[in-house]
């Protein structure tokens, strides 16, 4: 790390970097920086700087802002374009970036220099004047936004800056400035003021997150993936996110810029594009995505752009991954010896392993089904029961029902906590039944159609949430084959040999949880100590409530050692959680 | 809207079902003028009561139909409230995306049930509730600069959004409690009564 300046801090993964100085962001493209990857080029004004702005009344003094011209000069040797250039411009983006992450930091601004002169330079440039017109209305929306609050419509597609601009205008009374270093100047205020803005103090009040801290702001060139032949942009994962299989997996769009890929709103090509069309950069890919995975123990998933065949690193971050995923990474890392078997334990959850253990509708079951309706797939799961039309019904009909209706509103949600599953005939998967089933999970389809439902009174159907089908009739579900589960033997053996608690199917003396109603009034908050004093002195015990954080505590304070699984309980969560609640207390 | 029995079956159509203080807490009125006002109306025949949970009848549903054209013309010729409204379902249709992400996580296979293990990912939602927070904020300046009584939504939203930023999770859109997506529904629900319009379902 070399201070060209006092007050500023060019990134060059020449030495250490620590979050405590230059903020998470900054430390994470230090750090890639150091690992010798590819990364835009960056320099930061560190946390500091957030202080001294806020000691001087909320103003960048003259010292400072010399030092982030000679941060920019830097940038402008290092790219060989210059910021504001027509023939050769530099494009930065502007990004906030505390020690710790909090809500009402200022987002990023990106594309930060456009002009109508650079717009017309890029349009040369790239053969596109389309390209170079997006992208300035796409910075003066996001500065607009971001560094004047302004509630704006999204742009329409053939809008001009200047509409934009005027857009901001009538709705802040505040313009985006056409100078490319007054626009540098009200981005760096902008994160420096978000520090204070009501969100982060409000957030910080809450945490009890000291007030003098501050933000870091890391200002990066852009790249290009859709300047010219050779370029286009994607994302890496460095095993496949659904299966966990040791694949690398991912997208690759041509001639696409930054969020084209993650938005989903462009076709993106598989993985092999990029290989055959540009050998070089997959190959240094794939060592990078490697590099990142042994250095953080995780699969990564790490976003890249090519610009002219050249490959650089955007961002690397752990992978979301499929709960089957998520079960077979953790144990493969440990068997690798990335990982040790208790970190391994802590990255897979007991309602992942919950989800890869779920009742299904068997293949042979589906086909042989008759298929009722179907719908947006709005909350996973298979459920089913006797279709009540309303709350009442649910909650007089002895057994499982589910709730049909047109669509439903909050008078409904009795009805839905009553009921197993969900159908509606009219919304998506962001209407009120998709919304409150979902926080319920209950498994839900919505918008079968209207009319579709008429006619399903006092009939047995079974709702699959996951595929969006209602079938008529009662399906049986199966459940997976334990030896199919990837890694699922290891796991148990794991958490079998660390948990105090033993759980089998069946035992004398049981203390029966679900029988006394206990836990499972869920708008009751559970008292641990309460629960624990109803289990002490039980040979055994069961019950839904030992599925949760809270049922596992009162477990292990309780000393019961034996816990018989309930209807539809598997052990592995149960042992996973009790494990993983037996850490964080020995951790405390 | 002076009469005091349309004011209570309002906010009880607004809240669908419950007792005076729920119904006092939507408005933003007393809880006695509330009390009174439910009386009034389980005495025509409006609303329905037991156990101090209110509902309202067909019956009163028909005569709020029947006095909301002249109870809120004001509001509904007011080219300043249309403006805003249209503002709001902006706004609305953001936030029902929002709400979906923070069930639902994308993935590989489709979306899978936020389990809420990935903070990084549940931070960045917070984050956009937030930013839209501000929107709403300056949304309800302009319908409470209309009518006063609206002012009561700004204040439960931000009880819930600050709920939400201590970390209790339930307040983004749990079903159970206050929070943002049942304060914003009940809006919602409010304003679609006062300007006479239809609830269009979500895509």
């Amino acid at each position: 790390m070399n201070r060209v300046a006092q007050h500023v801090v060019i990134l060059d993964g020449g030495t250490t970097h620590d979050r405590e100085t230059i903020g998470n962001k900054g430390a994470s493209v230090a750090r890639m920086l150091g690992l010798g990857l590819p990364v835009p080029p960056a320099f930061a004004l560190p946390i500091d700087e957030c202080r001294r702005y806020h000691a001087n009344g909320g103003r960048l003094d003259d010292e400072v802002w010399q030092d982030v011209l000679a941060g920019l000069a830097d940038l402008e040797e290092r790219t060989a374009r210059r910021l504001g250039d027509p023939d050769a411009p530099l494009l930065v983006s502007v990004r906030s970036g505390a020690a710790v992450s909090m809500p009402g930091m200022m987002d990023t601004i990106l594309n930060l220099g456009m002009t109508e002169a650079v717009e017309a330079g890029l349009a040369r440039l790239a053969g596109d004047a389309d390209f170079a017109r997006r992208t300035h209305v796409r910075f003066c929306h996001e500065f607009g936004h971001t560094v004047h609050g302004a509630d704006l419509d999204p742009p329409a597609d053939d809008a001009a800056a200047s509409d934009v601009c005027a857009a901001v205008l009538e709705d802040t009374g505040a313009t985006v400035p056409a100078e490319p270093l007054e626009q540098l100047r009200a981005a760096i205020h902008a994160v420096f003021e978000s520090w204070s803005s009501r969100r982060a103090v409000a957030y910080r009040r809450h945490w009890g997150i000291p007030e003098d801290g501050g933000t870091a702001v890391i200002v990066q060139a852009m790249v290009f993936g859709n300047l010219g032949a050779g370029s286009g942009t994607g994302v890496l994962f460095t095993r496949d996110p659904l299966s966990g299989e040791p694949e690398p997996y991912g997208e690759w769009l041509p001639g696409g810029q930054g969020e084209d890929v993650v938005s989903g709103t462009h076709d993106c090509l598989p993985l092999s594009a990029l290989r055959d069309g540009l050998g070089d950069a997959h190959a240094q890919l794939l060592e990078a995505g490697a590099l990142l995975e042994r250095e953080n123990g995780d699969v990564q998933d790490v976003e890249f752009t090519v610009e002219g065949g050249r490959l650089f690193l955007l961002q690397t971050r752990a992978a979301k991954r499929s709960p089957a995923a998520a079960l077979k990474t953790a144990v493969d890392l440990a068997r690798e010896g990335a990982i040790d078997e208790a970190t391994a334990l802590a990255r897979v959850t007991p309602e992942q392993l919950s989800s890869v253990l779920a009742p299904r509708l068997s293949d042979a079951t589906v086909a042989g089904a008759e298929v009722l309706a179907r719908g947006t797939p709005a909350c996973p799961g298979v459920a089913g029961g006797l279709v009540v039309p309303d709350a009442d019904a649910a909650e007089a009909t002895r057994g499982e029902t589910v709730l049909v209706r047109p669509t439903t509103s909050p008078e409904d949600v009795a009805g839905m906590i009553a009921a197993r599953a969900v159908v509606t005939e009219r919304g998506g998967s962001t209407s009120h039944a998709a919304v409150v089933s979902r926080a319920l999970g209950r498994p839900s389809v919505v918008g079968v159609g209207e009319g579709v439902t008429a006619g399903w009174g006092d009939r047995q159907v079974t709702v699959d949430g996951r595929a969006g089908v209602v079938y008529a009739g009662r399906l049986a579900t199966e459940d997976p084959d334990v030896a199919d589960v990837a890694g699922l033997a290891e796991l148990l053996a794991w958490v079998t040999e660390r948990s105090p608690v033993t759980v089998v199917d069946e035992a004398a003396g049981v203390l029966d949880l679900d029988a006394a109603g206990v836990g499972l009034d869920t708008d009751a908050r559970m008292d641990v100590d309460d629960l624990a004093g109803r289990l002490r002195g039980a040979l055994a015990a069961r019950g839904a409530v030992l599925a949760t954080a809270d049922g596992a505590r009162a477990v292990l304070r309780s000393g019961v050692t034996t816990v018989v699984r309930a209807p539809g309980q598997h052990a592995a969560p149960l042992l996973l959680r009790i494990v993983q609640v037996l850490n964080d207390e020995e951790q405390r | 809207m002076s009469d005091l029995e349309l004011l209570a079956l309002h906010g009880l159509a607004v809240k669908k079902a419950g007792g005076a203080p729920a119904v006092a807490a939507v408005l933003g009125a007393q809880e006695d003028d509330v009390v009174a006002g439910l009386d009034a109306a389980v005495a025509a025949g409006h609303a329905i009561g037991a156990k101090g949970t209110f509902m309202v009848t067909p019956a009163g549903r028909s005569w709020l139909d029947e006095r909301y054209p002249q109870a809120f013309a004001e509001f509904r010729d007011d080219p300043a409230a249309t403006a805003a409204y249209e503002r709001f379902e902006r706004i609305n249709r953001e936030l029902l995306t929002l709400f979906t992400d923070w069930q639902m996580v994308p993935a590989a296979s489709g979306r899978v049930t936020n389990d809420h293990a990935d903070a990084e990912y549940d931070r960045g939602i917070v984050d956009r509730l937030g930013d839209l927070h501000e929107r709403a904020e300056k949304n309800l300046g302009r319908f409470s600069a209309l009518d006063p009584r609206l002012d009561v939504y700004r204040r439960r939203l931000d009880e819930a959004y600050d709920q939400v930023l201590a970390g209790e999770h339930e307040y983004v859109s749990g079903a159970r409690v206050d929070s943002y997506h049942t304060v914003w529904f009940e809006l919602h629900e409010d304003l679609l009564r006062m300007l006479g319009r239809e609830r269009e379902e979500a895509p």
